[in-house]
């Protein structure tokens, strides 16, 4: 377990000082006038072991100074990381080597492959670090680059690769340290969008096999949405909201957030389940004019029966061609909910902030006119 | 604005390092000199053209085919223009250099690379050391190092440092930052970081600052050849300054050759040594389709056994050559010796200097010549790396030098005088003949006076004096410039036949080369002719006594300068020793005459040559003389000599027992008798040389009418009453008192003052030099004969007794062992006269020179030598 603890980076005059301003309230452009730059201000998140941890923001939102705190490249001004139960912020250099070299491992933006190396000699570094033999280490970097898709190029040279397959040599050099911790850095950004698509279903086809910690920095809400198990989105080094895809779509924590998650294609990412009424909204007379008084009523008027993950895409065809709303079923087939037409259409619209409220905890949300609940300032820190 | 005195600052920090520092400034130059010398012998030690195998293979090795083909010829040229050895003198500085300039400055820019403060710290000493003029430390540094190559390496040193550091830290520095992440991220530590990840990726970049590391000290060095560091910048330095074009120009190819090698084969190193260069290299290769064999390129242990092969014959062929050499070495006067010789690049430096290489070269001494600057060379003279020069313009000229550097240097006497200064125009310029004429032609000359060096005593005279002296100081600018543009520009205005006024001096070629008028000087501005001499460092003299002997004696007529100089120029550039060959060939008789060979004949070698003598003596002044005769006879017939001072009572132990083989001055029957008589069971008397002795009393030969003991009866007004005694423990001063003086009837008259025979000779010396009477106890032999004039009282009634025989002993068996030896002493006989004139030189020379003393004598007296020691 990864926990991050209301840590600060302040680069620039007098950091400290500046750590304490901060907490005092001060804004970063007061700081700014003093020569010290916050890049990152009082983040606090805990990642599940075997979850994948998503940081996103725009460039310059500090997301990642965040990241190479995590792993000691950056040294918090403020704040803990704990990681497995160990204080790293509290380790020594060597001791802080020794666990980036076993428990951490890194991909980057460029691939920061040595140009030098052979591929297989790339794959084997974490581990040469280490001091493992060569043989020993020339086996286990074979293994890592056949995970990664590229057995049979060990003897190439990282200039004679695409962008898409040096990244799998990064990403073959992260694995075969076998550490439990994976950061990444924007680690898909510089490749083209179908080279980008291969590797987030590689990293999740792997990701179900291996089952490791991550934590990935991307600028890009969607492979936001597609890998990140729960996202953390920042802004002005700040983590404004934590939460869900669904959260982050259907509750953005405020504008700001809104107005990122606009673009995104809401008809995939969200679920039935994200998005559905309470079943007895849908009592009364349907359209045909059927008498709805109980969910057998509904489950059997319904055009279509969906689970709650089913991405609300799947919804369109059934309620284009009947009147009446789509149910909802739960694991063990119970109706939990409804779908109808107008519901469908009403959540592709603009974000649903400010009127929105949430419980932070289930994910799922309240009826578009429900309850108006202040949502700012409801970040949580998650489980 | 006050004047800041830097100037004399530096001059207190030079001086303060020079007096308390000497010791590093010696270990750096024994260090450098090792290193330079062990490559030198490496590189130059070869064949040259198995040397240009060599490093054609490594360019073979390096570069493919065909660079290894121009490799070869490149090399091959050079060694058909001459210029091998110069050439591998270069490169061997360049190595050296260039392998410590490395070796400081890829620390020293990782350093800087990984630290802001450092870096910032650096960058200004680089700066001054890339900008700062070579010569403003080239010259400091031949004060500290001496003339040769140490302050050559020095100076190339600091001047090609800056690069390396320079480029070692850009190379660090531009590494991609996010590859130090990485290694970062994965844990590697700092040091790891810098060796697997940062200098392997900076090598590139490092190797194109060894590139240019090497270039500066090539170019470095040719300045070098200012201050002795010899190889091609000497060639090329003096070519210069003679104007002596096409020897530049073959110099400069042979720079431009090695440039080329050197630029072309670091460069490819780096495709050797860097992964990133051979994985450009192995792209390369896999690009090329066609000429696929030209791009071949031997593996490096093909190489390797390419390199050694050639090496092997190398070394074999040196070997035999130097086994061939072995048996032509005959004994000469200089027994290879070593004599260094500097000089400035003027003319009758030049020839002069070339004339004795070559007279020392034909007895047998080895010599070095350098090029230099008149501030280096004097400073090199005064140190002792440069042992005499010929070429010094005293009073004037070289009064500077002389004044600061007079107490470490012996003047060995004019040779050639006196010289003139002048202004001269060419012929063709009419009506201006004398020095009064230019005033008002100011239009015609373009109101310029071509001077030379600034620094030059000429030029000070120039403007001090001359100019004032006829109103010209208003009217001319004395232009300075430098001897060879001085020269150049005289040669530009004579093919254009424009006028040009410059300043020269005789004698110089140039008049024997343009048709030249020089202006006449009627108010003598220019002062009094100038002595050319001889000028050695302090010591010389008793390094070599024969060399400096030569000097001392070495004179020269306008004439002969003149056809000397014209002979050399006639040889061409290169080739001076040619044209001193000719010149001496024309002049028979003159090497015999310019040097003379110690005993005449040219020494030989002895049969037993080579085995060791040892020579023991008590310091009385017969057997110094003798003992230091044989030492110098001895070695020059090739034998080896130990020379022990002992008391009579130790020599003759040590000779018994055999540590000693043999002493020259037993007095024998009587005075040694004690010892003879203890020892006699393990001596040999090996002869007499010297005999009869005698003990006397004498007076000065201008003391009229007392030729006999007899005589001085009824004197003793005469002589005050005294006669002048020795010790009063001598056995003399007892047969004095108690038989001669009671024999003659002269005991009541005189009074026998005892005291010390040093006294006594101080006593007679006084009187001699007042003209006085005197009577002295002396005996014979004894040198104060053959200093003074003086008269020995006539003994009629034998009241002294008989005289004695001088003998040599030596140890039982020495004629068995050195039988050449002991048949040269059984035949060893000095005259009084000889021996007189040999203890006043062995005098006159001091104590501690007796050797040099004795070798001055055997010089003075030619066939002794082979009169003592006949050789077959």
């Amino acid at each position: 377990m990864l926990q991050a603890e209301h840590l600060y980076k302040v680069f620039g005059r007098r950091p400290e000082g500046a750590v304490g301003r901060l907490r005092a309230g001060a804004g970063r452009d007061e700081l700014r006038a003093d020569g010290a730059t916050a890049a990152v201000i009082d983040a606090s998140f805990t990642v599940e072991p075997g979850e994948i941890f998503v940081v996103m923001g725009l460039s310059g939102s500090g997301k990642s100074t965040l990241l190479r705190m995590l792993n000691g490249l950056l040294e918090p001004t403020a704040g803990h990381v704990r990681f497995d139960g160990q204080d790293l912020t509290a380790l020594g250099p060597r001791e802080l080597r020794e666990v980036r070299s076993r428990q951490i491992s890194m991909v980057f933006q460029h691939f920061a492959l040595f140009p030098h190396r052979s591929v297989l000699e790339n794959a084997a570094y974490g581990l040469e670090v280490q001091g493992i033999a060569r043989a020993e280490r020339e086996r286990r970097a074979l293994e890592a680059l056949d995970l990664a898709g590229l057995a049979g190029w060990e003897a190439s040279w990282p200039d004679e690769l695409s962008g898409g397959m040096q990244q799998r040599v990064g990403l073959a050099r992260a694995l075969a340290t076998d550490a439990d911790l994976l950061l990444m850095d924007e680690s898909f950004s510089a490749l083209d969008p179908l080279i980008r698509r291969d590797m987030q279903d590689q990293l999740l086809e792997l990701q179900k096999r291996l089952k490791k910690t991550i934590v990935f920095i991307t600028h890009d809400l969607n492979e936001a949405m597609r890998l990140g198990d729960r996202i953390a989105v920042m802004r002005d080094g700040r983590i404004v909201q934590i939460g869900t895809a669904e959260d982050i779509l259907v509750t953005p924590a405020n504008d700001y957030v809104a107005a990122f998650t606009q673009d995104v294609d809401r008809s995939r990412v969200l679920t039935a389940g994200s998005i559905m009424a309470d079943p007895d909204s849908a009592y009364g007379t349907a359209a045909d004019g059927t008498r709805l008084r109980t969910p057998e009523d509904v489950l059997a008027a319904a055009p279509a029966t969906v689970t709650e993950d089913t991405p609300i895409i799947e919804l369109f065809t059934p309620c284009a061609t009947s009147g009446t709303a789509v149910a909802v079923t739960g694991e063990d087939g119970e109706l939990t909910g409804v779908v109808p037409r107008t519901r469908l259409l009403a959540v592709l619209g603009e974000p649903m902030a400010h009127d929105q409220s949430h419980d932070g905890s289930g994910g799922v949300p309240a009826p578009p006119s429900g309850r108006g609940d202040d949502a700012q300032g409801k970040v949580t820190a998650g489980a | 604005m006050p004047r800041l005195e830097f100037g004399h600052w530096v001059e207190d920090v030079v001086d303060w390092l020079q007096t308390h520092l000497s010791w590093l400034f010696d270990l750096i130059k024994t260090v450098l000199d090792g290193m330079y010398h062990g490559v030198d012998a490496v590189l130059g030690g070869g064949e040259p053209l198995l040397m240009a195998g060599i490093l054609a293979v490594i360019a073979f090795w390096l570069r493919g085919l065909l660079p290894g083909v121009l490799a070869f010829v490149g090399f091959a040229l050079i060694d058909s223009l001459a210029l091998w050895d110069d050439a591998m003198s270069t490169l061997s500085l360049v190595v050296v250099a260039a392998v410590i300039t490395v070796v400081i400055a890829v620390p020293v820019g990782v350093w800087a690379a990984r630290n802001s403060r450092v870096s910032a710290a650096v960058r200004p000493v680089l700066d001054v050391m890339q900008t700062m003029p070579a010569f403003v430390y080239l010259i400091p540094g031949v004060m500290f190092f001496g003339v040769g190559t140490t302050p050559g390496i020095i100076a190339t040193i600091v001047f090609a440092m800056p690069p390396g550091v320079r480029m070692t830290e850009l190379g660090i520095r531009q590494v991609d930052e996010e590859l130090v992440e990485a290694a970062d991220a994965f844990g590697t530590s700092p040091r790891d970081t810098l060796t697997r990840v940062q200098l392997p990726l900076a090598l590139p970049t490092i190797m194109a600052g060894v590139n240019q590391v090497i270039m500066l000290a090539l170019s470095m060095v040719v300045i070098g050849g200012m201050a002795g560091a010899g190889g091609l910048g000497e060639k090329v330095y003096a070519a210069i300054t003679q104007l002596q074009v096409g020897l530049a120009a073959e110099s400069g190819v042979a720079v431009v050759i090695l440039a080329m090698y050197l630029d072309r084969m670091t460069g490819a190193l780096n495709q050797r040594v860097s992964p990133l260069g051979r994985r450009a290299a192995a792209k390369a290769a896999a690009a090329v389709r066609r000429f696929r064999f030209a791009h071949y390129k031997p593996g490096t242990a093909v190489a390797l056994v390419g390199v050694v092969v050639l090496a092997l014959v190398a070394g074999g062929l040196n070997l035999a050559d130097s086994q061939g050499g072995g048996a032509r070495a005959g004994a000469k006067v200089g027994a290879g010796k070593t004599v260094n010789m500097g000089y400035i690049p003027w003319d009758e430096g030049i020839a002069t200097t070339f004339l004795w290489k070559e007279l020392l070269e034909q007895r047998g001494y080895t010599t070095n010549l350098k090029q230099l600057d008149a501030g280096p060379l004097y400073s090199g003279v005064a140190r002792g790396d440069i042992d005499f020069q010929t070429d010094a313009w005293l009073p004037t000229t070289h009064k500077a030098y002389w004044d600061k550097y007079r107490s470490q240097l012996d003047d060995l006497g004019g040779w050639y005088g006196p010289t003139s200064l002048e202004l001269t125009v060419p012929s063709y310029v009419k009506g201006v003949d004398s020095l009064a004429d230019l005033k008002g032609k100011s239009g015609t000359f373009g109101g310029k006076i071509i001077g030379i060096e600034a620094s030059a005593g000429e030029m000070a005279t120039l403007n001090d004096k001359v100019l004032k002296a006829y109103g010209l100081d208003g009217e001319y600018k004395v232009v300075s410039s430098s001897t060879s543009s001085m020269l150049a520009e005289l040669d530009r205005s004579i093919k254009k036949k424009e006028p040009i006024v410059v300043t020269l001096w005789s004698p110089h070629w140039a008049y024997g080369k343009y048709d030249l008028k020089k202006l006449a000087d009627p108010k003598g501005a220019w002062g009094k002719g100038e002595q050319i001499h001889t000028v050695a460092h302090k010591g010389f003299a008793r390094k070599d006594p024969t060399v400096a002997n030569w000097l001392k004696h070495f004179k020269l007529t306008e004439q002969q300068l003149t056809s000397l100089e014209n002979e050399i120029q006639g040889a061409g550039e290169g080739h001076e020793q040619d044209g001193v060959k000719a010149w001496l060939k024309k002049n028979p008789g003159l090497v015999d005459k310019l040097a003379p060979v110690p005993g005449g004949g040219g020494a030989q070698q002895g049969r037993d040559a080579g085995k060791t003598v040892n020579l023991g003596y008590f310091p009385w002044d017969e057997a110094i003389a003798s003992t230091y005769l044989w030492e110098n006879v001895l070695e020059d017939r090739g034998y080896r000599t130990n020379v022990k001072q002992l008391d009579p009572g130790p020599l003759y132990t040590a000779l018994s027992r055999g540590d000693m083989d043999v002493q020259l001055d037993s007095w024998l029957p009587t005075t040694h008798k004690q010892y003879w008589d203890r020892y006699k069971d393990n001596l040999d008397d090996v002869g007499s040389w010297y005999g009869p002795t005698s003990l006397e009393l004498t007076v000065p030969s201008y003391v009229k009418g007392v030729d006999s003991l007899a005589d001085l009866k009824g004197k003793s007004g005469t002589f005050g009453g005294k006669i002048i005694g020795i010790e009063a423990s001598a056995g003399e001063m007892a047969t004095l008192n108690d038989k001669v003086l009671k024999a003659y009837g002269l005991d009541g008259e005189y009074k026998v003052v005892s005291s010390s025979t040093s006294s006594m000779l101080a006593e007679l010396d006084r009187s001699i030099e007042k003209k006085e009477p005197v009577v002295v106890t002396l005996w014979t032999p004894h040198w104060a004969y053959g200093k003074y004039d003086l008269k020995k009282l006539a003994d009629p009634k034998g009241a002294w007794g008989k005289g004695e025989r001088i003998h040599i002993v030596a140890h039982k068996g020495f004629d068995r062992k050195f039988p050449e030896f002991d048949g040269w002493l059984k035949h060893f006989k000095l005259s009084e006269g000889e021996l007189a004139s040999l203890e006043v030189e062995i005098q006159k020379g001091g104590a501690g020179n007796e050797k040099q003393s004795a070798r001055h004598w055997l010089d003075a007296h030619p066939g002794m030598e082979d009169r003592l020691a006949p050789v077959g």
